[in-house]
């Protein structure tokens, strides 16, 4: 696994893909943080971030597009499916190899933070409610983007097909409101992934929210798994 | 040390193979020798472990590579039929990364045992060059180099010297001799000279089943159950033709074509287990006709389908002779005949295919059979 991990990981950074995640992340969020905090005066980072989950179901493909398409292109996978490591391996692997650039990229926006503290005395609750938020919003996008390139040997599909995923997901949240009958908006209610944010931006952690995180995510990497293992059977 | 049986393998409707089986013992060399979607890419893929058969089981060393795959793919170093290389990487830099995800932490030393497997294949020159940037000889020695990284006991090469130039099809197959010397090796290859160059024995595959296994010397004589050969005399013909067929041993002989002024190229046959070329030089000095040349005409591999697969045939139903049936049908199992030959060509010991073309030896050796 840590093999996978390690080649994957210099991957995003032997080609374009993993600069092009970050400068446009950094770019995006920067922008936020100018017109939201900046030019307001406001020490909150709560609007900023709330915005970045939304550059998150954007930009977050683009980092899992390659992760099994590329690999069933150019045939790597034969060789990881013929080396003697479990499947779970390849793909604990090649999610932290995506999760961790996005922790870096992640790290690169403290400075905001650090922005923020020179020149006020923000909430540090609040903030660090914000990061657990997107640290476990990263990790349902990402093993959302992993299962999605599992199906395809085509990055653009990947892609698309993952924002697609994400955009409903977030209609979902929409959904919600609109819906008037009782138990669909129970399992509304339940499945909603935006809606949890919520508890966090407010500073407070909530270990229901964060469980119902790390489930999702591992369901989408079981999904993952399986689809490997699947492929032996084609 | 690999044990198949009855595997099948069904894609959709087609079987890409049909109840293979077979055992290949500790240390040897086995070549799968077949014609384009005979099913060897197939038959090697179930045994590594990356596709799964229908039906039918595969153990390597006694591990069943379903039931522990991690322990059974451990033992086996594969090179698929398209090298498994990751383009942007440089080859030291893919090699490290093979070492890292096949041998267990402390189990050799890391750089040595790269460093002695470049040597090994030939690629220290370019040791820290970008893949993408290999020509397509030196990507296939990387591919070579991943397989044998953690020294696996157990070596697949599928078509392992496909698109190298002569000199470094020679190099290759000396290498994978060399190695076969303390391991078990599979490889596959259309190439009948390539199986007996490097191969100890050899399962003849084609469509999905195996028509013959054997060793490669015993095949061709199996199949012809003699000698061809090519001698080019300086002589009048028909006195040479006289003098060839007179000599002991000789099954057939005839003119095949006027090959320079005053000289011409007889295809000799001989009978099972003669070797006939000493008394044939003794004889045609004798008569004062120089031999110019004198070639070995092994059979090429169309040849050898088109027997086996009418062997098979005649096993199956003895009685049945259809005749008209049979050239159909081989001409649709060889249908990849045309790519082989001229892969046959490339190799450094082509089969003396011209020749053939003249009299078709193989179309006349059928019909003494039939
Ligand atoms: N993924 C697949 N889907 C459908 N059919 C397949 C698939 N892979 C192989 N086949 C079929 O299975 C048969 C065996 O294919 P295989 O690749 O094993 O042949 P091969 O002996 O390796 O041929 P070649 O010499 O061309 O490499 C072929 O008829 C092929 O069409
Ligand atoms: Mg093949």
């Amino acid at each position: 696994m840590s093999a996978i991990y390690k080649r994957d990981l210099r991957a995003y950074f032997t080609s374009p893909v993993g600069y092009v995640f970050i400068a446009a992340f950094l770019f995006v969020m920067n922008l936020v943080f100018f017109l939201m905090n900046m030019l307001t005066g406001e020490n909150r980072l709560t609007t900023c971030y709330t915005i970045m989950l939304y550059a998150m179901m954007v930009l977050v493909p683009i980092l899992t597009m390659r992760t099994f398409s590329e690999d069933y292109k150019q045939k790597t996978d034969q060789l990881l499916l013929t080396s003697p490591v479990k499947p779970a391996g390849i793909v604990m692997g090649k999610f932290l190899a995506a999760y961790t650039v996005f922790v870096i990229t992640l790290a690169l926006m403290l400075v905001q933070v650090i922005i923020i503290a020179a020149m006020s005395t923000p909430n540090a609750a609040i903030i660090v409610g914000n990061y657990i938020a997107l640290l476990s919003a990263a990790a349902v996008y990402i093993s959302i983007g992993c299962f999605v390139s599992s199906l395809t040997e085509n990055q653009l599909v990947a892609n698309i097909a993952t924002l697609a995923i994400n955009v409903t997901l977030f209609l979902l949240d929409f959904a919600y409101d609109l819906v008037n009958v009782g138990w669909i908006k129970q399992i509304l209610y339940w499945i909603s992934i935006y809606r949890r944010f919520n508890t966090f931006y407010v500073g407070v952690f909530s270990v229901a929210d964060f469980v119902f995180y790390l489930c999702v995510s591992a369901v989408f990497l079981f999904l993952t798994v399986r689809v490997l293992e699947k492929k032996r059977w084609s | 040390m690999i044990e198949v049986s009855n595997l099948t393998k069904t894609y959709g409707k087609k079987r890409g193979i049909d109840r293979l089986s077979f055992t290949i013992g500790d240390g040897e060399i086995v070549g799968f020798l077949g014609p384009n979607g005979a099913g060897k890419s197939t038959t090697m893929n179930i045994i590594s472990g990356y596709l799964s058969a229908s039906s039918g089981a595969a153990r390597i060393g006694g591990i069943d590579i379903l039931e522990d795959p991690v322990a059974a793919k451990r033992q086996i170093g594969y090179l698929p039929e398209q090298p498994p290389l990751y383009l942007d990487m440089t080859v030291a830099e893919y090699l490290d990364f093979i070492f890292d995800l096949k041998v267990p932490a402390g189990e050799l030393k890391r750089s040595a045992h790269i460093e002695e497997i470049c040597e090994l294949v030939g690629l220290k020159e370019h040791y820290t060059r970008v893949i993408r940037n290999l020509s397509k000889g030196y990507k296939q020695r990387v591919g070579l180099a991943q397989a044998l990284i953690g020294n696996p006991e157990v070596l697949i090469l599928d078509e392992p010297t496909v698109g190298l130039d002569p000199k470094q099809i020679i190099e290759i197959r000396n290498v994978i001799k060399g190695l076969g010397k303390n391991r078990t090796i599979i490889l596959s290859t259309h190439i009948l000279q390539e199986v007996s160059a490097i191969c100890e024995r050899v399962l003849v595959i084609n469509n999905g089943q195996i028509v013959a296994d054997d060793k490669p010397e015993n095949l061709s004589s199996m199949i012809t159950g003699d000698r061809k050969l090519t001698v080019r005399v300086a002589g009048p013909r028909d006195s040479v033709r006289k003098i060839l067929r007179s000599i002991e041993g000789v099954r057939f002989a005839d003119v095949t074509v006027q090959a320079e002024k005053g000289s011409y190229d007889f295809l000799v046959e001989a009978r099972p287990n003669v070797d006939i070329r000493k008394p044939m030089f003794a004889a045609l000095a004798k008569a004062g006709y120089p031999i110019l040349q004198l070639k070995s005409m092994d059979l090429s591999l169309e040849d050898i389908f088109l027997k086996l697969v009418e062997e098979k045939k005649k096993q199956r139903d003895p009685h049945n002779k259809a005749p008209k049936k049979v050239p159909g049908e081989v001409a649709l199992n060889v249908s990849g005949g045309e790519e082989s030959a001229q892969e046959a060509y490339a190799s450094p010991e082509p089969p003396e295919q011209s020749e053939e073309e003249a009299v078709s030896p193989a179309a006349e050796g059928k019909e003494e059979e039939i």
